[in-house]
């Protein structure tokens, strides 16, 4: 790509820094990786409670406890899946790299190279933004199934509260999957999901990490980037 | 039957029913249907003033599990009462007439108080090969539910059956049993659902008409609101101990004895939606959780499809997939985890063949360290 667009290059050096992610997609993926492990947590312990309290229920408040921090971290899920949402129009053109763009072949030349690199364990190119599988892989594992277990979560929390507003808004989606209990299976299997998906995800940014030596997992608190000569900028391959 | 257009205290005075017993009837009812004590005498005034509705009660593929409800219904003189508030003038089931003449009273009552009648359907219809899986009198029990509810002025699907379909409509109905609803267009249908309903709920929406001439408020599947509005998990008496996280694990074990919360048996309190736990049944003597057994969620729509009873989650409804959520995630997890570890496995043996043979690596190459 046009490396020449780089000052720091242009100026005969090798190596350059980027800003890269901005403070709200740093804010959003910290709460969603947060919010996303105590979902899990307790919505494994609600759907099979396996803590058994001795005593007189006054002493206790497991399940109650367990369900109001599930209905918290989804809160936070939800508004930090909105501000990111916000953050795709408004931010920078890497808050826009994921976006699986089919219909240019140069993603799909990306999908092909990206790929042959991670299966023939080579270096291959830094990408400053996300490369088109990890752009793929967030499309369907973070936003359609993340949007799919905040709906039907809230269409199922709407139950305790018929007529009320999440009822109005997502409590459709019951009788669509044919009932509560339908669609709460439904819930209970797509959470897996996130799970089969952070494997791979922490795998894959330890190993680029290490192969790329170029600063990805703390870009993740910083926003910073390094870069070198005939690294790809998909800054400008996706606008 | 009786002098149709009288009102239900006339009838009640003429059995033999005191003032006071009556008022105590409307009172019940009236505290039954959730409305304010100020209400009452609207209620008592409907009763004394207002003609009774004129009721046909079809029966279709059902098992008469809600006229076997209706009739116990819990107040002290409940058959007086509830047979008699409105004007029951065919039911095919209750009534003494029998044969051509039953079936010409029907034909009556639609000619006599067309667009003014009430339909009540218990059960419903096979809508298969013409209908021909549950006939009345030589007539499919099909073009009898249309026939009839073409000059009603409204239809009360009573029980799951006529309300969602029930065990007939359950997979792979064979006689394709439809719900009431689905046979029945362009009328308002109120449903009340359960298998059966609660005896009082019945009677409740029947006062409510009658006392406010006009259907109760519905909810999303056409169930009255003041009866419907609530889970059975939200008004149930073992809540402290789901809250508490105190569950039933086996039927004879010690938390069953002490009565702690059915989740763990697969109760379906925490989606359904019914009266049970305020109500109760048999004179409120008790209701299934009471009585140490989960709610099966049986006026909820596919409750006989959404098994095992005795389970919180289902098996995942893929064919070719007999497993439950969990099993299908840890299988997975694991292949992913085997993926990963096979890729780890590779790059770690590669790096440390190039470090062994001493090429020089590109930049920022294998190096030696692993995790």
């Amino acid at each position: 790509m046009a490396n020449s667009a780089y000052r720091p290059l242009e100026t005969g050096c090798n190596y350059g820094r980027k800003y890269v992610w901005e403070l709200p997609v740093r804010v959003s993926h910290w709460v969603n990786a947060v919010s996303v492990t105590m979902l899990f947590a307790t919505g494994l312990y609600i759907s099979d409670p396996i803590l058994a309290p001795n005593g007189e229920p006054y002493q206790h408040f497991v399940m109650g406890r367990a369900r109001q921090m599930h209905f918290l971290f989804g809160y936070l899920l939800l508004f930090s899946f909105l501000l990111r949402v916000y953050w795709f129009y408004a931010g920078n053109n890497y808050a826009r790299s994921g976006f699986p763009r089919v219909w240019k072949a140069c993603w799909w030349k990306d999908v092909r190279g990206q790929g042959l690199q991670y299966l023939r364990l080579e270096r291959g190119h830094v990408h400053l933004g996300h490369n088109a599988i990890a752009g793929l892989t967030y499309t369907i594992f973070v936003i359609f199934l993340g949007w799919f277990q905040i709906l039907s979560g809230l269409a199922l929390y709407s139950e305790s509260n018929p007529g009320g507003f999440w009822d109005k808004m997502v409590g459709w989606l019951i009788p669509l999957f044919g009932g509560s209990f339908t669609l709460r299976m439904w819930h209970h299997t797509a959470a897996w999901g996130f799970v089969v998906f952070v494997i791979p995800h922490l795998y894959i940014v330890l190993y680029d990490d290490r192969q790329y030596k170029n600063g990805l997992i703390s870009s993740m608190l910083a926003g910073f980037k390094f870069y070198e000569r005939n690294d790809l900028d998909h800054d400008r391959w996706i606008s | 039957m009786m002098k149709r257009r009288s009102s239900t205290y006339d009838l009640l005075r003429d059995h033999g029913v005191d003032r006071r017993t009556f008022l105590k009837f409307c009172t019940t009812i009236t505290a039954a249907m959730g409305l304010e004590s100020t209400m009452v005498p609207a209620v008592v005034a409907a009763m004394e003033n207002k003609p009774r509705i004129p009721v046909i009660w079809l029966h279709g593929l059902e098992c008469t599990c809600c006229s076997e409800s209706f009739i116990r219904s819990s107040h002290p003189i409940a058959q007086d009462i509830v047979l008699n508030m409105i004007s029951l003038d065919y039911d095919d089931t209750l009534q003494a007439a029998a044969g051509e003449q039953v079936e010409e009273i029907r034909k009556r009552i639609m000619k006599e108080h067309k667009g003014g009648y009430l339909l009540a359907v218990e059960g419903n219809a096979p809508t298969k090969d013409g209908g021909v899986y549950c006939t009345v009198n030589g007539e499919s029990f099909l073009d009898i539910l249309k026939e009839t509810a073409a000059d009603a002025k409204a239809v009360i699907a009573w029980g799951s059956c006529a309300s969602h379909g029930c065990v007939q409509n359950a997979k792979p109905n064979p006689t394709g049993a439809q719900p009431v609803k689905k046979v029945i267009t362009g009328k308002p249908i109120i449903n009340v659902p359960g298998c059966p309903p609660i005896a009082e709920v019945m009677t409740g929406v029947l006062t409510y008409i009658l006392t406010f001439d006009q259907l109760p408020e519905l909810d999303r599947v056409g169930r009255p609101k003041m009866f419907y509005g609530q889970r059975i998990h939200d008004k149930c008496y073992r809540r402290p101990f789901f809250d508490a996280g105190q569950f039933v694990e086996s039927w004879d074990d010690e938390g069953a004895r002490k009565g702690w919360c059915l989740y763990k048996m697969g109760c379906r309190g925490p989606s359904t939606y019914n009266s049970c736990s305020t109500f109760k049944w048999n004179n409120g003597v008790s209701f299934p959780i009471g009585s140490g057994h989960p709610c099966i969620g049986c006026s909820e729509e596919n409750f006989w499809d959404n098994g095992p009873f005795y389970q919180r989650l289902s098996a995942i409804p893929v064919p070719g997939i007999e497993s439950t959520p969990d099993q299908v995630g840890k299988t997975l997890t694991v292949l992913t985890g085997i993926g990963v570890g096979a890729h780890l496995v590779s790059h770690v043996a590669r790096s440390a063949a190039k470090s062994y043979s001493k090429e020089s690596a590109p930049p920022a190459g294998g190096e030696e360290e692993r995790k």
